[in-house]
C-alpha cells in the first residue's frame, strides 16, 4: 500500500478499526515509517475526535470511538483537556465578537462619571493610595532579594563562569521529559558544602540554533526563575548546561523550560526536564 | 499492563544505534516510535496503551542484539511486527469485549471540580504560550461543525500558509498544550491527595 491511497474516508475505517488485519497492518507500518503518511493518519484522527466532541459521529461509531478513546480515566481526561481547549476557542471567538458591546458599555459608564464630577475627587484620591501602596509594595524586600538572585543566576551562566569547576559544585545529567518511561526521575541531595548545582540538558532535536532561554520553576508553589542566553554546546552530543545557586533550591520538584528564541524575539517551549529536591 | 519500565542501559544505546547511528537523529526516533506505537495500541482498543509499548521496548532490548546483526530494512517495522503480535497475544488472553456503558463524557451545564481544575490549568497553559501561538490555536478552534472548515482555510490564508500546514502547527501546539494541562491538573490532584492526608 502506498501512501499517496491514504484517503480521509480509508483512515476513518482505520480508525474506527473497520479494516480487515492485512490492510491495517499496512497503514500501521506507513504510520510508524512514512512522515507524510503519519500526519495524514494524525490529521483523521483529530477529525475524528473532533466530530466526537461536536456529537456529529453515528451511533455505532460513536461507540467504537469511546471504546478506543474513552476507556481509561486518564483517556478520558485527555479528552476533557481537547474539549476545554475548543471550548475556550469558541468562548474566545463568542468575547471577541461581543467586545465592541462592552466597550460601548464601559464608554457610557465613564460618560455619567464625567457628569457628576463630585465623584471625581473621592476615586482619584484612592486610586492615588492604592498606587502608593503598590509602588511600596514593588520596592519591598523580596525584590531587592529576586534581584540578587537574578544577578547571581547571570554571573553563575556567563561563558567565563561555565570553564569554571568548583570544588563546590555538584553535577547532575537530566533526560528530556519524553525519555521518562526509560530513564528514572533524577533526585538531587544537597549537603553540607554544595553551593553551586550544574545541571546538564541533553538535546536531541534538529534544530541547533546558538541559544536558550531556560525557565525553571518550582512546581508546588510556581516560584520561577529564568536564564537567558544559555549557549548550546557540543562535544559530540549536543547539550546545554544551566548553574544554580543551591540556596535558592527547596525540597520538591522542579521543572526546566528550555525554550528557542525566534527572530521576532518570542520564545517557544522547544524541551523539558524534571529533576527532584531531596527533603 | 501498569509498570514502571527501565530497560538496561546497554539495551538501551544498542537500540538507539540500530534506530540510527547518529545520536541525535536515533533520539527524536527513540521518543516518536514510543508515541507512536501507543497510538497503535490505542486504535487497536488495547487497555493498557503505554504498558503494551514498554513492553515492546522490554521485548526488543531483550533481543535486540542478535536481532540487528541479521535484520534488514527500517528497524521500525520490526518493532511493529512486535506490537501486533503483543496485540493478538493481549486480545487472546483477555478478549475483546469491553462494556462501554456510562463511559460518555458528561455533557452537564454545571462543571465538576476537575471541569474546573482543567480550566484553571488550561488559562495558566495558554499564558505561558506566546501570544501569536495563542492566538493561533483559539483562533483554529473558534468554530464548529460545517463553519469550521471554511474558518480555517480563511485562517490558513490569512497567515499565508497551506491548510495541511495550518493543521501540523495547530498540532504541535495543542499536543504541548495538552502536555502542559496534565502536567498542571496531575500536580493539583498531588496538592489536593497531600491536602487531605493533612487532615
Amino acid at each position: 500500500m502506498k501512501h499517496e491511497v491514504l484517503s480521509d474516508a480509508l483512515l476513518r475505517e482505520f480508525l474506527l478499526g473497520k479494516l480487515d488485519d492485512e490492510d491495517r497492518l499496512q497503514i500501521e507500518s506507513l504510520f510508524l515509517v512514512h512522515r507524510e503518511a503519519r500526519q495524514r493518519v494524525l490529521n483523521a484522527e483529530q477529525d475524528l475526535i473532533e466530530d466526537y466532541l461536536e456529537n456529529s459521529l453515528t451511533p455505532p461509531d460513536r461507540e467504537i470511538f469511546l471504546s478506543m478513546y474513552a476507556r481509561t480515566a486518564a483517556q478520558r481526561q485527555c479528552l476533557r483537556i481537547t474539549k476545554s481547549i475548543k471550548d475556550e476557542g469558541m468562548a474566545e471567538a463568542t468575547l471577541s465578537q461581543t467586545g465592541p458591546a462592552i466597550i460601548a458599555g464601559r464608554s457610557e459608564f465613564l460618560e455619567r462619571l464625567l457628569f457628576r464630577p463630585v465623584l471625581l475627587p473621592p476615586i482619584s484620591v484612592t486610586i492615588t493610595i492604592a498606587i502608593v501602596i503598590t509602588l511600596v509594595w514593588l520596592n519591598s524586600r523580596m525584590r531587592q532579594e529576586r534581584f540578587v538572585v537574578d544577578q547571581e543566576l547571570t554571573r553563575l551562566n556567563a561563558p567565563a563562569s561555565l570553564r569554571e569547576v568548583s570544588p563546590e559544585m555538584v553535577s547532575l545529567d537530566l533526560s528530556p521529559l519524553t525519555f521518562r518511561s526509560a530513564v528514572r526521575q533524577v533526585q538531587l541531595k544537597t549537603g553540607t558544602g554544595v553551593q553551586i548545582v550544574e545541571l546538564r540538558l541533553p538535546w536531541f532535536q534538529k534544530e541547533h540554533p546558538s541559544a536558550y532561554v531556560a525557565e525553571i520553576r518550582r512546581v508546588d508553589d510556581d516560584e520561577s526563575f529564568t536564564i537567558r542566553n544559555v549557549p548550546l554546546e557540543s562535544d559530540g552530543r549536543y547539550a546545554t548546561r544551566i548553574r544554580l545557586p543551591a540556596q535558592i533550591l527547596r525540597p520538591g520538584q522542579y521543572e526546566i523550560r528550555l525554550s528557542v528564541i525566534a527572530a521576532n524575539g518570542e520564545t517557544d517551549l522547544a524541551e523539558e526536564y524534571q529533576f527532584t529536591v531531596a527533603g | 499492563m501498569a509498570r514502571n519500565s527501565a530497560i538496561a542501559s546497554e539495551s538501551f544505546e544498542e537500540i538507539l544505534t540500530w534506530l540510527n547511528p547518529d545520536r541525535e537523529i536515533a533520539g527524536e526516533l527513540y521518543v516518536q516510535l514510543r508515541l507512536d506505537l501507543t497510538k497503535i495500541f490505542v486504535w487497536r482498543k488495547c487497555s493498557d496503551p503505554e504498558g503494551l509499548t514498554d513492553e515492546v521496548f522490554d521485548r526488543v532490548a531483550r533481543k535486540v542484539h542478535v536481532v540487528r546483526q541479521s535484520y534488514e530494512g527500517d528497524p521500525r517495522l520490526y518493532f511493529c511486527a512486535v506490537a501486533n503480535n503483543l496485540a493478538k497475544e493481549t486480545f487472546k488472553k483477555i478478549g475483546t469485549h469491553i462494556p462501554l456503558e456510562g463511559v460518555d463524557l458528561p455533557n452537564h451545564p454545571e462543571k465538576s471540580a476537575d471541569d474546573e481544575d482543567i480550566e484553571d490549568c488550561l488559562q495558566r497553559c495558554l499564558r505561558k504560550l506566546s501570544r501569536e501561538t495563542r492566538h493561533l490555536i483559539l483562533a483554529y478552534y473558534a468554530k464548529e461543525k460545517q463553519a469550521k472548515i471554511d474558518h480555517r482555510q480563511k485562517l490558513a490564508q490569512s497567515l499565508d500558509i497551506p491548510i495541511e500546514t495550518l493543521r501540523v502547527k495547530v498540532y504541535r501546539i495543542r499536543e504541548s498544550l495538552e502536555g502542559c494541562i496534565g502536567r498542571c491538573f496531575e500536580r493539583k490532584a498531588q496538592q489536593k491527595g497531600n491536602g487531605s492526608h493533612e487532615h
